[in-house]
This record gives C-alpha cells, sequence and structure tokens, in this order.
C-alpha cells in the first residue's frame, strides 16, 4: 500500500488540534483526513469512513478514548482498524486494557508537527513511499 | 476602544464600567495589580485607569513598568491620596493624568475622553468610510449624514472595520478587539451583531453587502471600486516569516487564529489562579486545570515547546489535593507570568530532524569554522598527518550548509567572526539543540569568563585559547574524537511500554545503544548484563520506583559514578528534591520533549566521560597530568610573555627506576611515584604547575623563577628527597635519586616546546654527569 491512498480519523474535541493535525497529516503525510469531534462522531464516521488509522484523543467530555475505542472494536467493520491514542501523557500510567484492546501506541501531546507522519509510521509499520 | 480598569474597590468598578459601557467603551475589568498588569501586556487598550492602591501590585508600579517597556497607551491613575507628592510620583511614574478620589463619574468620564483624544495613535478625529462616518470624540455613526442609531457592540464593530479599512476580520481579531473578557460571545453572536448593524446601515439606504462575509476567513468592508484585489488578512499577532516548510507555514497561519483564544485559557488560568488566593473557589480552579492541560497538549505544536512545560507545570499546580503553599502560589504566578512571555514571543518552529547521515566511524571528518585562513590552512595540512579529513568554513552560513551537506565528526569553532552578524556562539547553540551529537571544541582568542561559561554551557567538548600550536589543537581533537567514538550505552527503565518504544526510536537515531527494561524487578540482571553508561529511570513503576532503584545503584560502588536520569511527570519541589537526594544527577519532566531529553543526556555523559577520560591528575602521584599540566604551563607562558617576566621550566626524572621496578616489584615503583609526586606537590608553591609526564618523567614550572633559583630549589628538593628511605615489605631498604634540567624563558625557549628540548638536553647531560643532580641549560 502507498501513501497516498490511506485516509486517518482524527477524532479529537478540541478544534485548535483537529485542524492543526488535519494540517500537518495532508501536507507531511499526503493522506486524506476526516474529523470528528467527539467519541460518537468518531465511531459513526469510522463505520462510514473505514480509515486506515485512527487518532483518538483519550480525554474527551462524554464518551472518552477509551469508551469510543471498546465500541469501535464491538463493531465489525471497525474492529481491526488500527488506533493511536492522542495523549496529554501527565494523566498517569498507560491502563492496562490498552493493551487487550489493539492500541498500537501512544502519541503525546504536543506532538513535533514535523515527526508526526514518521512517528505514525513507524508506530504502524507503514512504509513511506517518498 | 478597549479601556482596561484596574480597580479593587467593586462600588467603583461597577459604577464606572457600567458608565463606560453605556459610552460605547468596552471594558475589561482586574482587581489587582498584578492580573491588571498582565492584561496590559496581552491586550491592546485605548486607555489604563489605574487605582494607586492596589492589591500585589500598586498602580505606580504598573506603570512604571509598562513605560519601562516601551508601552504608549495613556494612564489615568486614580487615588485617595491628595498631596502633590504622590501626585508627582504618579506623573513622574508616566501616568497621563491623576484624579482624586471621590471623583464625579462626569469629571473622569471627561477626563478619559480628553486622553483618548490625544491618544497614541495619530489617527484622523473623524473615521469615514465612502459615505460611511464614524466620529470617535462624540461616539456618533452616519451614513450619508443620516444617523445611525446602533448598540454599543454594533458601535464598536463599525468602528474596527473603519480603523482598518480593507481588511478582512477573523472571528477570533473581533473577539479580541470587541469582547471583555468576561463576556465571551458564542459562536452566533457576532454573526447577530452583523446582521444588526447591516440591517441599520440599510435603513440608512446604504448598499447592502457594505459589511461584506469573506466565506471561510470573516467580515470586511467592501470597496465598491475595489472588487478585485484580496485583501490580507487582519491580524496582529500574525506574522508571516520566511519560512520554507508549507506545513509549518499552516500551522502559523492556524496559531494566528488559536493565539486569542489560548491567551483566553489564560486569562480563566489566571481566575483559577486568584480563587486560590480569594480561598479557593473550587470550580474556577477545576475550570483553570482543564484550561491548563488543554494548553500543556497543545501549545508544543505550535511552537511553544517551553509554554507546554509551564502549562503543565501549572497544571500540575492545580491538581494538588491540599491548599498550596506560600511558595506554591509564587510558583503559579510566575509560571503564569513566564508563559504570558512566552506567548507574547514568536513561535519557534524549529524542529528537531535525528541525523540522517552520521559520520562514518572510521571517517573522521573535521570541520573548521575559522575566518583566519592561514590557520585553517595551517591545521587541514597538519590533520592530514593525523589520518583526518579537513573541510573550512570562513563563515558560520558556509559552516550550516557544511554541517548539512557533509556532517563532520567534529567541529573546531571559532568564536569571532567581525566580518558578519552571526558569530560561533549561534552556531554553537544551533549545534547543541540539534545537533548535539556532533562535538564541537571551542578555538578563541576571548578569553572572558563568560564566554567560557557560555560555551560549555552550550556543550563545547573544549576550550582552546589561542594561540595554539597545530598540533595541541590536533592532540584535543583526536581526545574529543576518541571519547566521542565510542557508542554510549543507556539503559531505559519505565513500565510503559508505549513509551520505553517511542524513546527506543528517539534515542538510536543519536547513535546510542538502547536498551529498555520495562520490568523493574529484572533491573540488577539487565544492569549488570548491559552495564551502561548512562541509566534512565522513571519516577513511578509498580513493585520499584524510580527512586528505590536509584537507590540500589547508588549502594553499590561500582555503580556509584553511572549517571542517572529520572523522568518524571511531578516536577515540583518535594518531588525534584527526592529525586536529587537519592543521588540522581538530573530529571527530564514528562511529556518527554525530545529535543530536551537529548540535549541533557549528552551533557550528561559527556560530563563523565570528561570525568573518567579528562581526569585532571594523575590518580598515583596527585599531580596535573600531562594534558592539563601543558595547559597550565602554555597559560603561564602567555602570561610571562604579556607582562614580562621570566619561568623557570624544570624537567625531572627518577634515577635507575627501571631498577626499581625490575628488582622490587611494580608495587614498590609504584610507590617510589606515589612518594615522589608528595613530595614535588609539598615543594612548591600553588601557582607553580607540577605535572607528570609519563612514566618516572615529571615537569617543574615556576614563574618569577630565575634558572638559578630553579636549580638552587630543585637541588634543596634533591636533598630531601635522598634522605627519603623507603621500606619495602622484604625489609629492603631504598633510596632512590633523581636528576633534573632547567631551562628559563625567554632566555632558552619562548614556548614549551623548546623549553622543553633544553631543559631535557640539560637533563641528559646531569644524567651523563653521573644522575643524582641538577643542571641549568648552559648559556
Amino acid at each position: 500500500m502507498t501513501n497516498e491512498n490511506r485516509r486517518i480519523l482524527i477524532v479529537d474535541d478540541e478544534r485548535d488540534i483537529r485542524e492543526v493535525t488535519q494540517i500537518v497529516l495532508e501536507l507531511e503525510g499526503g493522506w486524506e483526513v476526516v474529523t470528528a469531534s467527539s467519541g460518537a462522531e468518531g465511531i459513526a464516521v469510522a463505520v462510514r469512513d473505514r480509515p486506515d488509522a485512527i487518532l483518538l484523543d483519550v480525554m474527551m467530555p462524554g464518551m472518552d478514548g477509551l469508551e469510543t475505542l471498546k465500541q469501535l472494536r464491538k463493531r465489525p467493520e471497525t474492529q481491526s482498524i488500527p488506533v493511536l491514542f492522542l495523549t496529554a501523557k501527565g494523566q498517569g500510567k498507560t491502563p492496562p486494557e490498552w493493551g487487550e484492546l489493539g492500541i498500537a501506541a501512544a502519541i503525546s501531546k504536543p506532538f513535533d508537527p514535523l515527526k508526526l507522519v514518521p512517528q505514525i509510521c513507524s508506530l504502524l509499520n507503514w512504509n513511506r513511499s517518498e | 476602544m478597549k479601556i482596561l480598569l484596574v480597580e479593587d474597590d467593586e462600588q467603583l468598578v461597577e459604577l464606572l464600567s457600567q458608565y463606560l459601557s453605556e459610552c460605547n467603551y468596552i471594558v475589561d475589568v482586574a482587581t489587582d495589580g498584578q492580573t491588571g498588569l498582565n492584561y496590559a501586556r496581552t491586550f491592546d487598550y485605548d486607555l489604563l485607569v489605574l487605582d494607586v492602591m492596589l492589591p500585589k501590585l500598586d498602580g505606580i508600579g504598573i506603570c512604571r513598568y509598562l513605560r519601562s517597556q516601551h508601552y504608549q497607551m495613556p494612564i489615568l491613575l486614580l487615588s485617595a491620596l491628595e498631596t502633590s507628592h504622590d501626585k508627582i510620583s504618579g506623573l513622574d511614574a508616566g501616568a497621563d493624568d491623576y484624579v482624586v478620589k471621590p471623583v464625579g463619574v462626569e469629571e473622569l468620564l471627561a477626563r478619559i475622553r480628553a486622553l483618548l483624544r490625544r491618544g497614541r495613535y495619530a489617527r484622523p478625529p473623524v473615521l469615514t468610510w465612502e459615505r460611511l462616518c464614524l466620529d470617535p470624540a462624540t461616539c456618533e455613526a452616519t451614513y450619508n449624514d443620516r444617523s445611525l442609531s446602533l448598540t454599543p457592540k454594533e458601535y464598536a464593530l463599525l468602528e474596527l472595520f473603519l480603523r482598518y479599512p480593507s481588511r478582512v476580520f477573523d472571528r477570533e481579531t473581533i473577539i479580541a478587539h470587541l469582547w471583555s473578557l468576561e463576556e465571551p460571545p458564542t459562536e452566533n453572536t457576532i454573526r447577530a451583531h452583523v446582521k444588526g448593524l447591516r440591517t441599520k446601515l440599510k435603513a440608512a439606504r446604504a448598499p447592502a453587502d457594505l459589511i461584506e462575509t469573506v466565506y471561510g476567513v470573516g467580515y470586511r468592508l467592501k470597496n465598491a471600486d475595489d472588487m478585485t484585489s484580496t485583501p490580507p488578512i487582519a491580524n496582529s499577532t500574525m506574522q508571516t516569516q520566511p519560512n520554507s516548510n508549507p506545513t509549518l507555514d499552516a500551522i502559523q497561519q492556524v496559531w494566528s487564529r488559536v493565539k486569542p483564544r489560548a491567551l483566553q485559557r489564560v486569562e480563566t488560568i489566571e481566575r483559577g489562579a486568584n480563587a486560590i488566593e480569594d480561598g479557593d473557589n473550587d470550580g474556577d480552579r477545576l475550570l483553570a486545570r482543564q484550561e491548563a492541560h488543554r494548553l500543556a497538549g497543545s501549545l508544543g505544536t505550535f511552537g511553544y515547546r517551553y509554554g507546554s512545560q509551564l502549562a503543565r507545570q501549572i497544571e500540575a499546580l492545580l491538581s494538588k489535593e491540599e491548599p498550596l503553599v506560600e511558595a506554591e502560589r509564587r510558583q503559579l504566578w510566575q509560571s503564569l507570568v513566564e508563559l504570558r512571555q512566552q506567548l507574547a514571543g514568536d513561535p519557534e518552529p524549529l524542529s528537531i530532524e535525528p541525523p540522517t547521515t552520521m559520520p562514518a566511524p572510521d571517517r573522521r571528518q573535521l570541520l573548521i569554522v575559522d575566518d583566519d585562513t592561514l590557520l585553517t590552512m595551517q591545521i587541514a595540512e597538519d590533520a592530514k598527518t593525523w589520518g583526518l579529513e579537513t573541510q573550512v568554513a570562513t563563515t558560520v552560513r558556509q559552516a550550516r550548509q557544511a554541517i548539512v551537506e557533509n556532517p563532520p565528526s567534529l567541529i573546531l569553532l571559532d568564536l569571532n567572526f567581525p566580518e558578519s552578524d552571526e558569530d560561533g556562539l549561534m552556531l554553537l547553540e544551533d549545534l547543541a539543540r540539534n545537533r548535539p551529537e556532533i562535538p564541537a571544541i571551542v578555538l578563541t582568542v576571548r578569553d572572558s569568563f563568560n564566554d567560557r561559561l557560555a560555551v560549555s554551557r552550550l556543550g563545547a567538548r573544549a576550550f582552546l585559547q589561542k594561540p595554539l600550536t597545530t598540533t595541541q589543537i590536533l592532540e584535543t581533537t583526536l581526545e574529543v574524537l576518541q571519547r566521542s567514538n565510542t557508542a554510549a550505552k543507556v539503559l531505559v527503565v519505565d513500565d510503559d511500554v508505549q513509551e520505553l518504544a517511542l524513546l527506543k526510536a528517539l534515542l538510536q537515531p543519536w547513535g546510542l545503544q538502547v536498551e529498555t527494561l520495562s520490568e523493574p524487578r529484572q533491573f540488577w540482571r539487565v544492569l549488570e548484563a548491559f552495564t551502561p553508561d548512562l541509566l534512565v529511570l522513571d519516577l513511578e513503576m509498580p513493585d520499584y520506583s524510580g527512586i528505590e532503584l536509584c537507590q540500589v545503584v547508588r549502594n553499590e560502588p561500582q555503580w556509584r559514578k553511572l549517571p542517572v536520569l529520572f523522568l518524571t511527570v511531578r516536577t515540583d519541589t518535594d518531588t525534584v528534591n527526592r529525586i536529587f537526594r537519592v543521588g540522581a544527577d538530573d530529571y527530564v519532566s514528562k511529556p518527554i520533549a525530545g529535543p530536551e531529553l537529548i540535549a541533557r543526556l549528552f551533557n550528561r555523559l559527556e560530563r563523565t566521560q570528561l570525568l573518567q577520560n579528562l581526569a585532571e591528575l594523575d590518580p598515583l602521584t596527585g599531580v596535573s597530568n600531562r594534558r592539563k599540566s601543558s595547559y597550565d604551563i602554555t597559560r603561564l607562558l602567555r602570561t610571562c610573555a604579556r607582562e614580562r617576566r621570566v619561568l623557570s621550566f624544570a624537567l625531572l626524572d627518577i634515577d635507575r627506576f627501571k631498577q626499581v621496578n625490575d628488582c622490587h616489584g611494580h608495587a614498590a615503583g609504584d610507590l617510589v611515584l606515589h612518594r615522589f609526586g608528595e613530595v614535588l606537590r609539598e615543594s612548591f608553591r600553588p601557582s607553580d604547575v607540577v605535572g607528570r609526564w609519563g612514566g618516572e618523567e615529571f615537569v617543574v614550572a615556576a614563574i618569577d623563577t630565575l634558572k638559578v633559583d630553579g636549580v638552587r630549589r630543585l637541588s634543596e628538593v634533591l636533598g630531601d628527597w635522598r634522605q627519603q628511605t623507603f621500606t619495602l615489605d622484604d625489609d629492603v631498604m631504598l633510596n632512590v635519586t633523581f636528576s633534573a634540567g632547567v631551562a628559563q624563558y625567554p632566555e632558552d625557549g619562548e614556548d614549551l616546546q623548546t623549553l622543553y628540548r633544553a631543559a631535557d638536553e640539560a637533563l641528559y647531560r646531569a644524567k651523563n654527569a653521573g644522575r643524582d643532580r641538577i643542571f641549568g641549560v648552559s648559556t
């Protein structure tokens, strides 16, 4: 698979983060980006658009990242989509259930804009065509 | 027009803000001096009204500070103090007017109007746009001479458009100009006000789209004559920097929109901080904590890495369950002030890239950055014989290019570049941040302590003061290269597997050998098997905490010197103290900022390697080693040259030392050397240099000492030394003598090498004459 065809879903309640992440992924990764501002919306978009990966904010009002992920894992359409947690670490330890839920890894906020794409690629074992 | 009112008298605040709002002014209120100052520094105000007596920071203090920082807005002081002295000190502090309370509101408003008329901008008294006209002095707006009856917000909106005609205003900019902090507008508010304004303009028979919607961006006044040009987006904070990376450009653009919101978040945090001061309002505090959390997670991405750290600190303070003590409250405000300062500055979009091409270990390339072409040619020539390739840059700019195109294994850097505006320290700073793995040696004529300090802070491996021979320069170069060549081994212990993976990915490109461990129970086994050069410990882990592991390490003599670096979410004083108390060398706060971790790690590695390899004292004899004493003597020689002083240089050699080793064993030899070092140290002044140059060869350099005096002094030492009897294990008594040759600066030589050769020649004669004697160089 090459990079150009990839579609990434960003789920974050903060507009600034969504926007900046989208810019980075589009310009640096050349990827198609879809966004959602809540866990529920994220699930809906994931079912509809079948992204190649999901960047999921951990701390969101309402359905938080972990709950969203559990829901994603229950649905056959979204079960196997790799998920990367976006986390402002400092909220303590990685909960043990992350591993069971198939979280590929966590990306800590703030991220370095020019490093995000290489980081995602290496975490997901994607080869970069460029 | 936006006014900041800093006043702690609530009734007066209420009264004044009501009156001012009725006159279409937008009013922000701060009830203590510190907050007031923060507001004034952050937002654009057309006028400040300051009470003199305020909590935390008085009005005169604010005034003085703002003027010292070249803030020009008019300032009106309000005071209950009426002596002329108070007035004078207020006006001297830079206030434009001084009003004594109690004051009639009408008078105060008149004075405010007067000050605003004189305002800091040389703006025309009446603003016009086609047939649209607005008079700030009377707060009247007309279209084609038809009066517009506007609400305060509509008026302010129109004024904003008229003040910056043809600019597009986005939502954030409008909010920043028109709304005070206490009444953040909702998404639809602005739209509603624009609609209101349009309706009233239409009623005055203005064109329907006089205020035009620019889709996706904002609003602007539409110029009937100018329909084609795309006006720039107005934003006071946006600075388009020449930046070749489109992603970073785009992020900058986003930041210009996000910034007002970020500043509002800081406001919210400040309210929370104030709430704590006033006895803890949990709601405000919680809100502040959430905002701090958001800032911590986002500022770094926009280029404010330190801002993120500050926000993280603030979040940590606000998350504490127990009430904050005085020091913590101070820390909180300090961090807030710093955060504001950070946000006031430009973001730093600099991205740290791991080296794409590591210099091959067998190919040793030296980059010389110096505008002294004669010297660089010499070094380049001599470097060949040492097996070093060289490239030369005569300006900092050339050097930057060379570093990217052909990364060197070492950089030899001059600090002074008189022809250019960039000096070596700037390059060193960049290197420290972006390429800490490339060692740098500073070579300079500068000799101030400040320079040395700056250079060592920036992680340079050595500071060489010119003039030096190329041999000395290259010796140091090779030493540093040797030290940097072996991949340092780093052991990281953290129970968070994901974080370990990230750390490994982060560290490996820098040529470090990284071992990770998520199970602290296996710590000791891994430590002994891997024998790291540096240990990174997570503070909080199940089973064993980083603190416990560090204690164990420090209790074992073998590991006492192993540098230990902590990763910690908490950076409060208690935690930090605890970390250092168990013997840690440094800590890095989580979430980890890659560049910071790398810089600290290399810094720490370098320091221990310095200790191990660059030890200045010879451990056996306790005198300086060759490297150190050579430097010290070279320095003394420079002093002599500058101040026309003399120096005697002696080369000493223990007689028949090989026999001591052969007949009595190396332990006996070591004993003799050890004692000889002691005797020499005791026999000379602290200003003299004593060194062991190898085997049984020692040097002594004494300033202000003529050759004859040097010979005499050494003869006395020799006399004492002869008395020294060594009793060896097998009851053998042993006496040892030494010989020496003494040369004098400047007569026998003007540099160390020549002096050495002269002294060596005298020593040779002394040995031939039967040893056990001191000869001066014959003149």
